[in-house]
């Protein structure tokens, strides 16, 4: 169980949230909270719900059984300050927007209807899109970039919501290995001004990097705690299933769902 | 009026030939289009023949030649626009069919009796056809259906697993091309009796409700076929007797056959469904096809 | 041929009023559609639309008014369908569309100039509009182009990528029956003009032809605009002249298809010249 977090509500608190789909459980019994500053990996098979948790945190599936609290309110109520960071992958790339104006798009909420995005709101962004190391890219069109890049831009998005909670989808699957750090680092920027973060994955090595925590799913919670203790071969082979893996030191070999 | 009453005249009597030989056509090659989940490519089809069936009655020519080159065509230039950039695959077929479409309209526009002859067209004109007619749709009609009945095993595990298919040797992309071309021509041999808009509902309606009570394919399509050729006379019989257009009611018949299956077929009606909410649900079913859009 | 001359006569001023309004109305309202590939949402209206205009004929009432009662329900249907749609209620989909134009087709044929009145609402009549049309398309599209500056960012937003604009509280749904509404209303506007069947085009192929050529949605829809009037000019202008001095009788509606078709093939072939231009201004710059 992870420690109290020193005041205040944690920023994400699951209590045995269950989410059903026509009456057949797709996730059931997450247990556990995350603290300002911490990071924590969902780690699981495909299908394993990790994708499902994601959607219920962000109160986007209803939940059946237990309760998802973010900043201590329901879901729904905290969503300005929930970013979320998908696979680039899932989006048009031959879409006509820039950079920039993608990275603006974190705004809105801030910014709300009718209104337009003002300066601020342009210097975030431009600040946002330097941290990931895209400054210079800013007016060049979003799917001229590169996979990583615009993972990213994804990601600079996201900061420029200037989120309490990140919540990122597969963010390494397919990007270069210069971008995977560029996103470490924004990623720990992020994390040292008090936001907290959850990442699905499957990069366990990535996982040991970027995060403190891990939370093991295969449609039931198998482990939420801290990585050193809950990343174990035998809690992974209960979660992928029996498929042997192997952790030699530092080396790790990634599971093949 | 009795039913002999309404069928007494001869334009009646073939007209009533027509109806029950075009509903079962389509009736049997709408559970293919079913399989294959073509309703709406069906539909573009229909669009996409107007301007070939037009260009082909104008040059004096065979419909179905006219509208089967018209239709490759059309296939071929969406396909091509589509693997352009920045074009996606609706936008092609909405360019390629809107083009084509007023295409049609164009040469027609051009020929005195437009008005009477565009509705031929577009929502059939079944009182008016004549013992050519009947010969034709009675050929095609027997082509089709034997063509299917000869190609029936294959086309079914093309519809369900093209990779098997391709693996046992079978050219899969020719066979879709017949299966297109047999489609096309029941669209084509369609027009007299309902016209190229509203095809689709003939051949798509009957196959839909059979589908609603039975699982068998061959039960399938001959209760398809039945369904089509009833909506036919039963649609001709309304239309006769209060005069309004044929091919339209006969559609709107199709349509209600299938909007009460829908709510009382024994095992896939939405009435029959509600009962499977109390069943109770093993913890360990894998995720079937239809759960949330993200698994994992 | 004198692309100008037709225009001296005045139900020709009125009929070039309408197409440009209507051809900048749908080609702005399209962007978004192709977008979003919704290219079906549009068709599905042709067919649903269509026995409202009936309906309102028969009545006596506007035309306008028929197609947007039933505009506004095929909004709704469609927006309440379209989440929940699985592949099997594609049949459903259809079936529905078909009986909804059916049933029109029954209606209007028990009256008499049968034939001609399903040619007027299919294909339109542009050439017949009057002053109160005109100030009609006028209003709608006055009311299209507010909603569309108001809700444009979100709508882009939607567009684009519609799970970020979910986790950031956008009831996405509301957005797609906004949307809707609008393409609903672009049809009702162009009823009389061009009709249901042709309306279509307007809205996809201008916007489909500007997507190849900007890289941005602010250029993407003053393109689209753009050729969506200038498409309405030109196919009434080439009607026109080739009625009078050729005397073949061209459909006008059908004829502006025709041409918006034409530019379309045009922006098709110049698009691939214009990214090899651009690619050679690019710099190559580190990742």
């Amino acid at each position: 169980m992870a420690p109290e977090p020193p005041g205040g509500p944690p920023v994400l608190a699951l209590r045995q949230a269950t989410v059903a789909y026509e009456r057949e459980p797709v996730v059931e019994g997450v247990d556990g909270e995350v603290a300002a500053g911490q990071s924590v990996a969902l780690i699981g098979p495909n299908g394993a719900g990790k994708s499902t948790l994601i959607r219920a945190v962000l109160g986007l599936v209803p939940l059946t059984g237990g309760t998802i609290q973010v900043l201590g309110r329901a879901p729904q109520a905290a969503r300005r300050q929930v970013a979320y960071v998908p696979q680039a992958d899932t989006l048009d790339a031959e879409f006509p927007v820039s950079a920039l104006q993608v990275v603006l798009m974190g705004r809105y909420p801030r910014i709300g209807w009718v209104r337009r995005p003002g300066t601020a709101d342009r210097q975030a962004a431009a600040s946002a899109l330097a941290q990931v190391g895209l400054a210079e890219r800013a007016s060049a069109r979003f799917g001229t970039l590169s996979g990583g890049q615009r993972q990213r831009v994804l990601l600079a998005r996201a900061i420029a919501q200037e989120p309490r909670l990140l919540l990122l989808d597969e963010p390494f699957n397919g990007v270069d290995a210069l971008s995977q750090d560029l996103l470490l680092t924004a990623m720990g920027r992020l994390r040292s001004a008090g936001a907290a973060v959850v990442m699905a994955t499957h990069d366990l090595g990535l996982a040991h990097l970027a995060c403190d925590e891990v939370c093991l799913l295969n449609r039931h919670q198998i482990g939420f705690g801290p990585i050193g203790t809950t990343l174990t071969p035998e809690l992974l082979r209960a979660t992928y299933g029996g498929q042997a893996l192997q952790l030699r030191g530092d080396g790790v070999i990634v599971a093949r769902p | 009026m009795s039913l002999l009453e309404v069928f007494g005249d001869s334009f009646a009597r073939r007209a009533l030939l027509e109806a029950v030989m075009v509903g079962g056509l389509c009736g049997a090659v709408g559970v293919h289009v079913l399989l294959r989940r073509l309703p709406f490519f069906t539909m573009a089809l229909g669009h996409a023949t107007f301007p070939g069936v037009v260009l082909a009655a104008l040059l004096g020519i065979s419909l179905f030649a006219g509208a089967a080159a018209f239709g490759a065509v059309v296939v071929v230039v969406v396909a091509l626009l589509g693997a352009r950039d920045r074009v996606d695959d609706t936008s092609a077929v909405g360019v390629t069919l809107s083009g084509a479409f007023a295409l049609g309209v164009l040469l027609l526009s051009a020929q005195a009796g437009f008005s009477r002859d565009l509705t031929a067209y577009l929502v059939g004109s079944i009182i008016t056809v004549q013992v050519g007619d009947l010969v034709t749709t009675a050929l095609v009609g027997a082509a089709v259906l034997a063509a299917l009945a000869a190609l029936h095993k294959e086309l079914v595990l093309g519809a369900f697993d093209r990779g098997g298919l391709a693996a046992l040797g079978y050219p899969v992309l020719a066979l879709d091309v017949v299966l297109l071309l047999l489609i096309e021509a029941t669209v084509v041999t369609s027009i007299p009796a309902v016209g190229t808009i509203l095809a689709v509902a003939l051949i798509v309606a009957p196959a839909a409700t059979a589908r609603l009570w039975t699982e068998r394919l061959r039960a399938t399509m001959a209760l398809a076929a039945v369904l089509g050729a009833t909506s036919g006379v039963v649609g001709l019989a309304i239309s006769l007797q209060w005069r309004v257009a044929a091919g339209a009611t006969i559609v709107l018949v199709a349509a209600a056959l299938f909007a009460v299956s829908l709510v009382v077929a024994p095992r896939h009606g939405l009435l029959a469904r509600r009962p499977a909410a109390l069943v109770p649900v093993a913890a360990t079913t894998t995720a079937a096809g239809q759960g949330p859009t993200r698994a994992g | 041929m004198n692309l100008f001359e037709p225009f001296s006569i005045p139900y020709m001023q009125r009929a070039l009023a309408e197409v440009l309004v209507l051809g900048a109305l749908a080609g702005a309202v399209g962007v978004l559609v192709v977008l979003r590939r919704l290219a079906f949402v549009g068709d599905a209206l042709t067919h649903t639309v269509f026995p409202g205009v009936v309906i309102a004929h028969l009545l006596g009432r506007s035309l306008m008014a028929g197609a947007l009662a039933f505009g506004v329900l095929t909004a709704v249907l469609l927006t309440g369908l379209g989440s929940h749609r699985r592949v099997g209620d594609d049949a459903a989909l259809a079936i529905l569309l078909t009986s909804f134009f059916s049933l029109g087709v029954v209606l209007i044929s028990r009256t008499r100039g049968f034939t001609a009145d399903l040619t007027v609402f299919l294909f339109g009549r542009v050439l017949a509009i009057d002053r109160t049309d005109l100030v009609q398309t006028l209003v709608v599209a006055a009311v299209v182009a507010l909603v569309l500056a108001v809700l444009h960012k979100e709508l882009v937003l939607r567009a684009f990528d519609p799970e970020a604009a979910a986790a950031m509280g956008y009831r996405t749904r509301r957005l797609d029956l906004v949307l809707n509404l609008l393409i609903a209303l672009v049809v009702v506007a162009a009823v009389e003009a061009v009709g249901t069947v042709l309306v279509i085009a307007l809205i996809v192929v201008p916007a489909a032809a500007a997507r190849l050529l900007a890289d941005r949605v602010a250029a993407m829809t003053a393109l689209a605009c753009l050729l969506g009037a200038a498409g309405g000019w030109l196919g009434l202008a080439i009607s026109y002249e080739v009625s009078v001095d050729h005397d073949l009788r061209l459909a006008a509606g059908a004829t502006i298809v025709v041409v918006l078709v034409g530019l379309f093939l045009v922006a098709a072939a110049v698009a691939p010249l214009r990214r090899r231009l651009a690619r050679d201004r690019v710099p190559a710059v580190a990742p």
